[in-house]
C-alpha cells in the first residue's frame, strides 16, 4: 500500500504553487515587484562598488606598484641601494603563457633634490620610459615633455614639487644620493617636464630620470624592483607562483601585499556589497514571510482537505516552498532585467562625481565612477536570494500543516 | 464475512474549554463490504465522531479500530495518510473541492498521488466523470460548477481509487432536496451496481432513508441499529 505512494508529487505540487500564485495575482505581482527591486538594488549596488574596487585597484597598481612586485629581501623595510638585484637573462619565460600586460624594472632609491632656492629629500627612480606603459608615467600629463627612454638624461618632477622647489621645465636641478659602496653623489640634471598626477602624493615625492643615467649615477646596473601589470588580476595567484619560481633569491609582492590600506578598502567594498544585500533581504524576508502565513492562512480548509485525503505533510510544506521558490526566481529574473536596463541606459556613462572630487581621491577613486557588472556577482546574488527565499518560507509552510487535518477541516 | 470496518469499545473524550465531553463511550460498531450505513444522531451524539476516527482522521482514546483489517493505532501520521490515500474515500460536507484545479484535475490528483501513470488517470478520471453525468464539465473550475455538480465531483473524487468504504459527512447539508436525491440514487447506485461500502454521518431523514442499514447515536452510544 504505502509503497505506492509518491512522497512528492512534484509536478501536482508545481501545478497547484503555480495556480495559486495566479489566484491572487495582486498579491503575486506584490511581491514580484518587492524581490525584484530589491534584487535590481543589489546588482546595482554591487556594479558600483565593483566599480569603486577597479577605481581602487587600478590607482594602486598604475602607481608604480603593478600587480605584482619583485624587490630584494629586506628592501620593502629599508628601501635603498643596499637591497638590490639584478635580473638573469630569460626571466621573462616564467610569465609564458600568462596575460601580461607588461613589466618594468627600476632603480630607486632615497635622494635630496636642490632648486636653487630649496633643498628637500624625495625618491629618486630610474626607469625605462618605453617600459612604463604600465604606470601613471605613460597616462600623466605633463607641462614640458615626458622622458623618452631608458637613456633620457633629464628628469621629469611632479607639479607639487616644482612649487615647492619654486622650479620649473628647463632649469636645473641638483640630485644627491648614496651609492652602493655608501658615498653620496650627486649630479646636475635638467627638467625635460611636469607631470599632473592628479595632486597625489606621487606628485610631491617622486622624480625620474633615465635608469641607464641613475645606473651612471650610483655606479650599479642593479635594480631595486621589478613591477609587472597584469591584464587580468584574476590570474595574479598563478603569476605570484611563476615569479616566485624564478626569482627564489628575492621575494615577490602582490599589490595587495605593498598597499595593505587600499588592499583593505577594497576587502571592505566586498563587505559592502554583503552588508547590502543582508539588509535588503532581510527587508523582503519579512513582506515575502507574512505574505506566506496571509496566503497559508486563507487556505487552511484547503490544505487540510489535502491531507485529509492523503497527502503528506512534506507534500504539502513543499507546496508552499514551491510557490517562494517560483516567486523568488522569477523576482531574481524581473530584478535582474531591472539592473541590466538601468546599468544598460541610465548608468551606461558612470556616474559623475567631479563635485565630491577631492572627497572621493581620499578613499581612492576617481571623479568618475563606472559600474563593472560581473557575472558571478549576478549569479551568486541571484542563487543566494532564491536560498534565502525557500528557506524563509519554511515557517509559512510549517504553519501549514502545524494543525492536524481534522482541525483544519474545521477551520473557519 | 469479515468486516470493512471493525470499532470495538472506542471511546473518545474531548476538552471542550477545558471541561472534557464524552463523544464516544464504548462503541462497538462493524460494517460489511457492499453496506450502506447511515449514522444519524441529534448534535453532539458522536456520529462525526465516530465516521472521523474511521477515517483515521482522528484517534480512538480507548478501544481499538480496525480498517480492512488494520489496526490503526499504532500507525504513524504518514501511515494513516497513505491509508487515507489508498482505502478511504471521503465526501465532506461543503465539499472542499481545489479551486484552482478543473473538476477532471481534482478527480485526477488523488490518482497522482498514488502514482497512477497518467494515462491510466486520465481514462478513469474521464469514466467515473462519465459516470457521474459531469463529462461535459470535466474542464470547469469548482466555481463555475453548482452545489449538486461539486458534490458530485467530489464523489468522483473519492471513488476513483476504488476505495475499501466511502465517508461521507453530512452529504447533503448544503443541497436542495431536488439535488439531494439524485446525489443519493447515485450513492444508491454506487452502492448497488458497484459494491461501494457507503458510510455516511447525517441528520437529514431523506439520506437515512436511502441507507440499507441505520444506526443511531445518542450521548456517544449506538442506540438503535437496524437493517431494512
Amino acid at each position: 500500500m504505502a509503497s505506492q505512494t509518491v512522497r512528492l508529487p512534484l509536478s501536482l505540487l508545481a501545478r497547484l504553487s503555480v495556480r495559486n500564485l495566479i489566484r491572487n495575482a495582486r498579491r503575486t505581482v506584490l511581491l514580484l515587484a518587492s524581490v525584484a527591486v530589491a534584487v535590481a538594488s543589489v546588482l546595482v549596488t554591487a556594479s558600483l562598488i565593483r566599480g569603486f574596487q577597479d577605481d581602487l585597484a587600478d590607482a594602486v597598481v598604475v602607481n608604480l606598484t603593478g600587480h605584482l612586485q619583485v624587490q630584494a629581501p629586506g628592501y620593502r623595510d629599508d628601501p635603498g641601494i643596499d637591497h638590490r638585484f639584478e635580473l638573469e637573462a630569460g626571466w621573462q619565460r616564467a610569465l609564458d603563457g600568462l596575460p601580461v600586460a607588461g613589466w618594468a624594472s627600476r632603480i630607486r632609491v632615497p635622494a635630496v633634490i636642490m632648486s636653487e632656492r630649496e633643498t628637500r629629500g624625495m625618491t629618486l627612480v630610474g626607469v625605462d620610459a618605453q617600459a612604463e606603459t604600465i604606470s601613471f608615467l605613460a597616462s600623466a600629463s605633463y607641462r614640458g615633455e615626458p622622458l623618452v627612454d631608458v637613456n633620457d638624461r633629464r628628469v621629469i618632477i611632479g607639479e607639487a614639487l616644482a612649487d615647492s622647489l619654486k622650479t620649473d621645465v628647463g632649469r636645473r636641478l641638483v640630485l644627491m644620493a648614496q651609492g652602493p659602496d655608501g658615498r653620496s653623489r650627486e649630479a646636475g640634471f635638467r627638467i625635460a617636464g611636469v607631470y599632473d598626477a592628479d595632486g597625489t602624493a606621487l606628485e610631491k615625492n617622486f622624480v625620474f630620470t633615465g635608469r641607464t643615467r641613475l645606473h651612471e649615477l650610483l655606479e650599479t646596473d642593479a635594480i631595486t624592483e621589478l613591477s609587472v601589470r597584469l591584464d587580468d588580476s584574476g590570474q595574479l595567484p598563478a603569476a605570484n607562483a611563476a615569479l616566485a619560481s624564478v626569482f627564489q633569491q628575492q621575494r615577490v609582492f602582490t599589490w595587495q601585499e605593498l598597499e595593505p590600506q587600499a588592499a583593505a578598502m577594497y576587502a571592505y567594498a566586498d563587505l559592502g556589497i554583503f552588508i547590502w544585500f543582508a539588509i535588503m533581504m532581510a527587508a523582503l524576508i519579512f513582506g515575502l514571510i507574512n505574505t506566506l502565513v496571509t496566503a497559508v492562512m486563507e487556505r487552511v480548509r484547503e490544505l487540510g482537505m489535502l491531507r485529509a485525503v492523503g497527502m503528506r505533510a512534506a507534500a504539502v510544506v513543499s507546496q508552499v516552498v514551491i510557490e517562494s521558490a517560483v516567486v523568488m526566481c522569477l523576482g531574481v529574473v524581473l530584478g535582474v532585467l531591472i539592473a541590466s536596463l538601468l546599468l544598460n541606459f541610465w548608468l551606461v556613462d558612470g556616474i559623475d562625481l567631479s563635485q565630491w572630487a577631492q572627497g572621493a581621491e581620499m578613499v581612492g577613486m576617481r571623479s568618475h565612477l563606472q559600474p563593472k557588472v560581473m557575472l558571478s556577482d549576478t549569479v551568486f546574488i541571484s542563487v543566494l536570494s532564491v536560498v534565502v527565499g525557500v528557506v524563509a518560507s519554511l515557517y509559512p509552510a510549517r504553519q501549514a500543516v502545524r494543525r492536524s487535518p481534522l482541525e483544519a477541516l474545521r477551520a473557519d | 464475512m469479515k468486516s470493512v470496518i471493525d470499532c470495538r469499545g472506542v471511546s473518545r473524550t474531548y476538552a471542550d474549554d477545558g471541561v472534557p465531553v464524552r463523544a464516544l463511550q464504548g462503541v462497538d460498531f462493524q460494517v460489511a463490504p457492499g453496506e450502506f450505513v447511515s449514522l444519524a444522531g441529534p448534535s453532539g451524539s458522536g456520529k462525526t465522531t465516530l465516521l472521523n476516527i474511521i477515517g483515521a482522521l482522528d484517534k480512538a482514546d480507548e478501544g481499538l479500530v480496525f480498517l480492512d483489517g488494520v489496526d490503526l493505532a499504532p500507525l504513524s501520521a504518514s501511515e494513516l495518510s497513505d491509508l487515507r490515500l489508498h482505502r478511504i474515500g471521503f465526501v465532506f460536507q461543503s465539499y472542499n473541492l481545489i479551486p484552482v484545479l478543473s473538476a477532471r484535475e481534482n478527480v485526477e490528483f488523488i490518482m497522482q498521488l498514488q502514482g497512477v501513470a497518467p494515462r491510466e488517470r486520465a481514462e478513469r478520471a474521464h469514466d467515473v466523470l462519465a459516470r457521474l453525468g459531469l463529462a461535459d464539465m470535466a474542464d470547469r473550475r469548482p466555481g463555475e460548477l453548482s452545489g449538486g455538480q461539486q458534490q458530485r465531483v467530489a464523489i468522483a473524487r473519492a471513488i476513483v481509487t476504488n476505495p475499501s468504504v466511502l465517508l461521507a459527512d453530512e452529504p447533503s447539508a448544503n443541497l436542495d432536496s431536488a439535488t439531494t436525491e439524485e446525489l443519493l440514487n447515485l450513492l444508491r447506485r454506487l452502492n448497488e451496481d458497484q459494491g461501494v461500502t457507503i458510510v455516511t454521518a447525517t441528520h437529514d431523514p431523506l439520506v437515512m432513508s436511502y441507507a440499507r442499514r441505520r444506526v443511531q447515536l445518542k450521548d456517544g452510544a449506538i442506540v438503535h441499529d437496524e437493517s431494512v
